[in-house]
């Protein structure tokens, strides 16, 4: 199966960062998906997760709080959304360049990662080049932390780092761009804020602040609410 | 007179290897007063624990066979399959969901949700049994029954909620607090069988008033009258409650979770109560069966013992007694002298004998009735079998059974051990499914096959135990199978003409690659140039054809055949003419459609501690295994990689090695995928030296 059929309407196409993804590194990207509780974090950040995947890219998606078998679930959902009902199993080519690790939400931290991240790529296992990192903990870890994760991005050539963090509907702390709470004291570590809102009975995702997209930020893309796809057009 | 069913409980007890199941068994044998001492299962008195009837389980301290004992609990009847706990027999724990009505999922307090758990669940699920969980060894160190209730809701996807707390835990485990009651519970005596009710520990009510709040708010959802009682804010009856957890575990919506530890007779009399309050009788749950003679149209049984008989034979053994056949009666009653019909022979078999079965002793009975678990004596059936009386003509939903992906020579040291093996083997392949064994034409070798290492392990120590077969195995060999990978075109001609009648037959057509279907033949032939009657010839020459692939010999899987031209010969076309030239038409396409050779995939999940998870890793990549993912929770961690069975050999000498004996791993057939190029030409030039040098 041609990966060109799987990329017609992919996100970081539709936001032109698929150059990101295709460079060598030296145009690392860190981003980060926004939204309330339950409304479809994931969703954005496995279809990043596959479109790099398409792209010939190794991808280490970090899950915390989640099983293994949930997060291999979103994969196959949304894969068969955008195909006609394939998993990522029935595909190898698409299989062999993901990989996931969960972790408790109490234990995980930089350091953690790095360890294991060494355990594969020492041992010539797997040398991922785009990292999914979901359930980070923004309220409770510093800024120097996510400062840390932005240096381990260089230090290891990763081509990109996809965060996913709640806000919540009472803090209406917001930073200059528009990035809310817990976020906004650490927005300038992020090339990319997205943040995903209802409007009446539609989805969508709003570019807050977009350093190397194509998109203005303030633009907004349409998602679909049934499966949270990105919409054409 | 007939039986109230509404007193009577088919359930299985199920879990990971290790986690006490064979115990919590036993104990429950004893308080329901089946027995009347404990013995440990690795026990010092070396008695062995009462289920593990077969000596070979005792020795491993795992249960291979499941046995089937009922006991009475109060005014209930319970029937029990005792399910083994490692992954190679998982056909065994099948066959026991298939025709339980609920289950109690066994987990340990300390290994939480294991792999094995999450595969067990996931039969459970496809089987619509209802469940309830039981988290033993509380007593062990590192105990911690919330984290794996908690495992139960983020890994098994289950609304499952503590009906109990512990009171103390690891070495301080006394008892518990029953969350419905609001009681505390001791277990007193020598064996724990002096139940004693007191008040909640004053320091422990704060917490256990909290956690019944929010079980009881869970609960409600699934009853209004629940809800409105809690409304009330008056005490809440505990019948009302009690009745609500019924209707939630019953609809497979939510689990109860009981805390104890068998070994140490602590909660075991708990769960009973619970197995009562909370699991299926037979009426409660639907079972389905295919009506035979209206194209097997699906109808539900009706449980009623006046009814036509319809039973199921899900297990076979053959014993001391003789052969015994397990069977679950789905409606009608079942009397000693009876004839009944084998739905899938056709054949009328007498009922002699009919008893209960407690493990390997047995007591004889005049009937059984609907929703029954029964042995029988001396009926010839597979497992799996349908038996039901001459009115109706039935079969119980068929078995999800898989392929197997491992097989072995056996070699028997003489004549006397060809004999016995053989009987060994004629019964063995009847009662177990999974396990098939056939002779190598060209070796002149029985070959037998199975699930896994383990899996034949048992079977050919078995053959020495109990029927003095003293065999010797050789290698074990995966099962790789042989497919194509694009259409090509075939038109062969066999003809011969040397002396006598001559032959002669056409096919012509082509083949092609077909997912989740060994092979389909597809007639095509118009204008009669491929006359009717050999048209089945050609279908047995592709046939015959698919035994044997030219690549490395195995299988071949995945194609479908289309025939849509051809000639014949007045005279000299026959079946045999056509038969070869389909053999011939299939070699000439097969090497056209570029053949891959595929190999058996296992799903594997190493668990240990983290600290090995580098070194684990590191295993599994030498073994051309894919990791896909891996979870860490504090000192322990999981990792769950797909490994080519063939890589798989001797992995638990390395595992041991390498992690100081402290990490295990469990594996099952995932699926089938090519072999890497390097592979393939090996396995090529060893089938075309075997061919030379045979």
């Amino acid at each position: 199966m041609g990966n060109n059929e799987h990329i017609v309407n992919n996100p970081l196409r539709a936001l032109g960062l698929e150059k990101n993804a295709k460079e060598d590194g030296s145009q690392a990207i860190m981003g980060l998906v926004m939204a309330r509780a339950g409304l479809g974090k994931t969703a954005i950040l496995v279809q990043f997760a596959l479109d790099c995947m398409l792209l010939g890219n190794k991808v280490l998606h970090v899950s915390i709080g989640e099983g293994v078998e949930k997060t291999r679930t979103w994969y196959d959902d949304i894969l068969s959304l955008l195909t006609d009902g394939e998993k990522i199993e029935s595909i190898p080519e698409i299989m062999k360049n993901r990989m996931i690790m969960t972790f408790k939400e109490s234990s995980f931290n930089k350091a953690l990662l790095e360890e294991r991240l060494d355990d594969l790529v020492q041992q010539n296992i797997y040398k991922p080049e785009c990292l999914i990192i979901d359930g980070y903990d923004f309220e409770n870890n510093s800024k120097e932390s996510l400062e840390e994760m932005r240096n381990f991005m260089h230090e290891r050539g990763l081509k990109m780092i996809w965060f996913s963090a709640v806000s919540h509907r009472g803090d209406e702390r917001v930073s200059v761009d528009g990035v809310p709470a817990p976020c906004h004291e650490v927005d300038s570590l992020f090339e990319t804020v997205l943040s995903i809102k209802p409007e009446g009975d539609d989805m969508m995702l709003d570019i807050l602040k977009c350093d190397d997209c194509a998109m203005d930020p303030g633009t907004t893309l349409k998602l679909d609410p049934s499966t949270m796809l990105i919409q054409k057009g | 007179m007939n039986k109230d069913l509404s007193k009577v409980r088919n359930i299985g007890i199920s879990a990971h290897i290790d986690s006490g199941k064979t115990t919590l068994t036993e104990r429950i044998l004893y308080y329901t007063d089946k027995i009347h001492a404990i013995h440990e299962v690795r026990g010092k008195d070396g008695v062995g624990a009462k289920m593990d009837s077969m000596e070979l389980e005792k020795e491993r301290g795992i249960t291979i066979q499941s046995a089937a004992t009922y006991c009475t609990w109060k005014d209930i009847e319970v029937n029990i399959i005792d399910t083994p706990g490692h992954v190679d027999f998982t056909v065994e724990v099948e066959r026991a969901l298939r025709v339980l009505d609920g289950a109690v999922l066994v987990l340990c307090s300390v290994g939480g949700v294991q792999s094995q758990s999450i595969t067990v669940n996931r039969q459970m699920t496809r089987y619509n049994v209802p469940r309830i969980a039981f988290i033993n060894k509380c007593d062990r160190t590192g105990a911690n029954p919330e984290r794996v209730t908690e495992q139960l809701r983020d890994k098994l996807d289950l609304n499952a909620h503590m009906m109990q707390i512990p009171i103390g835990l690891e070495n301080d485990l006394v008892g518990m607090i029953d969350l419905i009651t609001m009681k505390a519970i001791y277990f007193e005596g020598d064996s724990g069988e002096k139940i004693r009710e007191a008040d909640i520990p004053e320091d422990m009510m704060d917490d256990a008033v909290e956690k019944r709040e929010a079980l009881l708010e869970e609960i409600s959802m699934f009853s209004e009258e629940l809800m409105e009682a809690l409304l009330e804010e008056g005490d809440v009856d505990v019948k009302l409650i009690n009745e609500a957890v019924r209707i939630a575990t019953l609809s497979l919506d939510f689990t109860p979770v009981l805390v104890g530890s068998a070994y140490k007779n602590q909660g075991v009399q708990l769960l009973l109560d619970a197995v009562e309050s909370y699991l299926p009788c037979p009426t409660d749950v639907t079972n389905m069966a295919l009506d035979l003679k209206d194209d097997e149209k699906e109808f539900p049984v009706t449980n009623d013992p006046d009814d036509p008989l319809i039973m199921l034979a899900f297990k076979l053994e053959d014993g001391r007694y003789g052969q015994l056949t397990y069977i679950r009666t789905y409606q009608g009653t079942l009397k000693k002298g009876d004839t009944v019909y084998n739905n899938r022979t056709g054949k009328k078999v007498k009922i002699g004998r009919l008893c209960r079965m407690h493990s390997d002793e047995m007591q004889e009975i005049e009937s059984c009735g609907s929703g029954d678990i029964v042995a029988l004596f001396g009926i010839d059936c597979a497992s799996g079998d349908t038996f039901s009386s001459s009115e109706i003509s039935c079969s119980m939903t068929s078995m999800h059974i898989p392929e197997p992906v491992i097989s072995l020579a056996v070699i028997p040291a003489d004549n006397k051990a060809q004999i016995n093996m053989s009987k060994a083997l004629n019964r063995f392949t009847k009662e177990d499914p999974t396990f098939k064994t056939f002779v190598d034409h060209e070796t002149g070798e029985t070959i037998i096959s199975g699930m896994g290492e383990l899996h034949l392990e048992v079977y050919v120590e078995r053959m020495k135990r109990e029927y003095d077969a003293l065999v010797e195995v050789g290698a074990p060999q995966v099962a790789y199978r042989e497919t194509i990978s694009q259409r090509a075109e075939f038109n062969y001609i066999h003809k011969k003409q040397t002396g006598g009648s001559g032959q002669f037959g056409r096919v012509g057509g082509f083949m092609e690659p077909i997912e989740d279907e060994e092979y389909e033949f597809v007639d095509k032939i118009v204008g009669g140039v491929i006359p009717r009657e050999f048209i089945s010839s050609c279908d047995k020459g592709f046939k015959k054809s698919l035994k044997k692939g030219s690549l490395c010999g195995a299988a071949i899987t995945g194609v479908r055949c289309v025939i849509n031209d051809g000639a014949f010969h007045a005279v000299d076309s026959s079946d045999v003419a056509f038969q070869l030239a389909a053999a011939g038409a299939f070699r000439e396409g097969y090497l056209k459609a570029k053949p891959t050779i595929m190999e058996p995939i296992m799903k594997v999940a190493v668990e240990g501690p983290t600290e090995y998870q580098g070194a684990v890793m590191g295993s599994i990549n030498q073994r051309r295994g894919m990791i896909i993912g891996t979870t860490e929770e504090g000192s322990y961690s999981v990792i769950e990689a797909e490994v080519p069975l063939s890589e798989m050999f001797g992995y638990s000498t390395t595992l041991r090695s390498l992690t100081q004996g402290k990490a295990e791993f469990t594996m099952e057939f995932a699926t089938f995928k090519p072999v890497p190029k390097s592979v393939s030409e090996e396995l090529i030039k060893a089938y075309q030296e075997e061919r030379k040098n045979g």
